[in-house]
């Protein structure tokens, strides 16, 4: 039923509208009393307010500043016998009426205006609902984005709590969290102090709920159960009145694994809408806990991978340097027998003694091979980048494989540049196109020729190989470009690539006939790599193999580190 | 004669130094751990020691730098033997102060040679 109420102190003015209102749709009340006026606004507001300002004595000034002070949106009416000038009152009123109008005339300027003031009503609290659904959707959102942000479960429980108390104002909630498997935590999150009984009873209520779950993944022990409780006001106690507050519990849990439960106590009640926001909450913590799960997993199975890595390299390390003492010993009596300094030699012990001095020299070769490669893989060698001819690199490898090459019938032609001076390690260059020339001369037949040749080329310049695109691609600029091309045996296409990979030996039997460890060409690539250059190869099956090697001539400033 | 200190933890690797050093007319003395190699050094002031790096308790290292480090002895030539690579232990070996480094497995005429070059002059 409306109310309307009339102000005003003649008993004719009060007759007419008394009998304009009737009885059963209006409430119709008359008042002339300024505090009984101002009570009554307060306690039991009318809808519309009619001020008959011709009244004896009333003073309406004072009265509206009261009233609009108490509900500024209440509807004003100003009823008057001529016109109305006052332009204070005029200033707050809805609408203007008249003696002179009929009654039903009147009867629906207020009916008007209490019909605006319905309406206006309504929309006030569809826009005061729909602010407290965009406030609740954005606390919301901002929990969702603090989720994606961290791959910390305990920080992702923290914010659910935080995310909960923005949107669900909770008294309490009673988190049993299982971040950590082994320590189940129950933290409690309340607005006031809690007693030790108190908590006592939480932890028994929280356990039940825990177990009404049905199959249960972890055991719990009440006295397992670490409790971390987060207190605003500890001046203020609950009682044990909390477990009539309202509540709503969920387990935090995606498919088959298990995170925790949480259970939310508050003094009033929840609505359906506090149900959704809490569900989706809990639901959407779920996912990065597992997340973050599965990060902690990775880096642990990386740490492990590490591990083995690091294990693997000071395997190879500690068994090299163990394996270089007793073959010293072996190569040291060898050596001593073939002096012929302690007996007399025959031809047929010669043969024997020469025989494994041989395999001594592989066997140190090998060794070194897989000293070279874990070192390199482990970050430790170490360079002398020093201004240095490559002219003088390839004379040496040339002069000290000279010897073997004649005794194949191999011809060895080096060709003679003057080139411009790079800053490089000479002696892994030397080591690297040793390693090249041995192989050529391994896989060339006798008579056959093999030439080493040296050159300054801009990056634009060299030959593009499709299978080496990748490193090839890379270069930049003048290098120097070295290759050893032979007639020997060739590389089929297939191979080119696998011929840089450790322990791939392409055409096992013919290196098993030719020795090796398979492991000269990654070293090479590798030491190559360190001086910011790259290695190559083009080859055809049965007619030979071009390697190349690059070295960068600019780039000097950058080699020393 | 000239003395040579020979001190190794590996007999079979003194024995062989030993036998070659010999056959080049240089006398040996010979001690099989850090501590009586330090102070067989100090004994008989050899004209060169070869020296072991790795030992247990007293190191090649130490017992280079004690002797370096010392006016009476900083004079004796000392060749490192070691199963490290050279370049590795250069470093260390610049403050210890060893002559020479021969890396594990070595030729023993290199070392005779080295040693000539030392005491042969």
């Amino acid at each position: 039923m409306e109310k309307i109420l009339l102000i005003s102190d003649r008993d004719e003015v009060a007759k007419k509208f008394g009998d304009i209102f009737s009885k059963n749709i209006h409430d119709f009340f008359v008042l002339t009393d300024e505090l009984m006026i101002t009570d009554s606004v307060s306690v039991y507001p009318p809808d519309i307010i009619i001020l008959d300002v011709d009244s004896n004595e009333i003073d309406f000034k004072t009265i509206v500043k009261r009233v609009k002070s108490i509900d500024e949106n209440i509807i004003l009416i100003i009823y008057s016998d001529n016109e109305f000038d006052d332009i204070f009152l005029t200033s707050y009123s809805n609408a203007f009426i008249t003696s002179t109008m009929s009654d039903k005339m009147i009867y629906s300027t207020v009916n008007m205006n209490l019909k605006t003031k319905n309406s206006l009503e309504k929309l006030f609290n569809t826009n005061k609902d729909l602010e407290s659904s965009l406030y609740r959707l954005n606390a919301l959102y901002d929990t969702s984005s603090k989720f994606a942000g961290t791959l910390d479960k305990k920080e992702l429980l923290k914010y659910m709590i935080e995310g909960m108390d923005r949107t669900l104002s909770f008294s309490l909630t009673c988190l049993l969290s299982f971040a950590d498997k082994d320590n189940p935590e129950l933290i409690l999150n309340s607005l006031y102090e809690l007693s030790d009984e108190l908590i006592a009873a939480i932890k028994l209520r929280t356990i039940l709920n825990y177990k009404s779950l049905g199959e249960i993944p972890y055991d719990l022990n009440e006295k397992d159960i670490k409790v971390i409780k987060h207190i605003k006001y500890p001046a203020s106690r609950f009682t044990f009145s909390l477990f009539q507050y309202d509540n709503m519990f969920a387990p935090i849990s995606l498919g088959d694994e298990f995170f925790g439960c949480v259970e939310i106590f508050k003094d009033s009640t929840f609505t359906p809408d506090d149900a959704t926001c809490f569900q989706t909450i809990v639901q959407q913590v779920a996912l990065p806990i597992k997340g973050a799960d599965l990060y902690q997993e990775l880096i642990n199975t990386n740490k492990e991978l590490e591990k083995l890595e690091r294990l693997k390299s000071d395997f190879i390390s500690i068994v090299s340097h163990e394996l270089r003492t007793p073959l010293t010993s072996i190569k040291n009596s060898m050596d001593i027998l073939s002096s012929g300094k302690c007996c007399e030699i025959t031809p047929t012990a010669e043969k024997f003694i020469s025989m494994a001095q041989r395999n001594i020299k592989s066997l140190s070769r090998i060794i070194n091979d897989l000293l070279d490669l874990s070192k390199i893989e482990a970050g430790k060698m170490e360079f002398n980048f020093k201004e240095c001819n490559i002219q003088s690199v390839i004379d040496y490898v040339k002069s000290s494989l000279s010897e073997v090459a004649k005794s194949k019938n191999i011809n060895l032609f080096a060709e003679v540049n003057d080139l411009p001076e790079i800053k490089a390690d000479s002696q892994r260059l030397e080591q690297v196109l040793t390693n090249l020339v041995s192989n050529a001369i391994k896989f060339t037949p006798e008579n056959k020729n093999i030439f080493i040749r040296s050159k300054l080329m801009n990056s634009k310049a060299i030959p593009k190989n499709p299978i080496f695109e990748d490193e090839l691609n890379k270069l930049e600029g003048d290098y120097i470009v070295v290759t050893v091309e032979d007639e020997g045996i060739g590389i089929a296409e297939s191979n080119l690539r696998k011929a840089f990979d450790k322990f791939a030996q392409i055409e096992n039997s013919l290196s098993r006939k030719v020795g090796g460890t398979g492991l000269g060409l990654p070293i090479a690539k590798q030491l190559l790599e360190a001086h910011k250059g790259t290695i190559w190869c083009d080859s055809t099956l049965d007619k030979g193999s071009k390697f190349y090697f690059a070295l960068p001539v600019t780039k000097v400033a950058q080699l020393s580190r | 004669m000239k003395k040579i200190l020979i001190v190794d933890d590996e007999q079979d690797i003194v024995e062989s130094l030993k036998f070659m050093l010999e056959a080049s007319d240089y006398s040996c003395y010979c001690a099989y751990n850090g501590e009586d190699g330090l102070k067989m050094a100090k004994e008989i002031l050899p004209d060169l020691m070869i020296l072991d790096v790795m030992m247990p308790k007293i190191n090649g290292y130490k017992i280079s730098r004690l002797l370096k480090y010392d006016n009476k002895y900083k004079d004796i030539p000392i060749l490192m033997i070691t199963a490290r690579s050279q370049e590795e232990d250069k470093k260390i070996g610049e403050e210890t102060g060893a002559d020479e480094y021969i890396t594990k497995p070595f030729d023993l005429d290199d070392v005779v040679k080295t040693v000539d070059k030392y005491l042969k002059k």
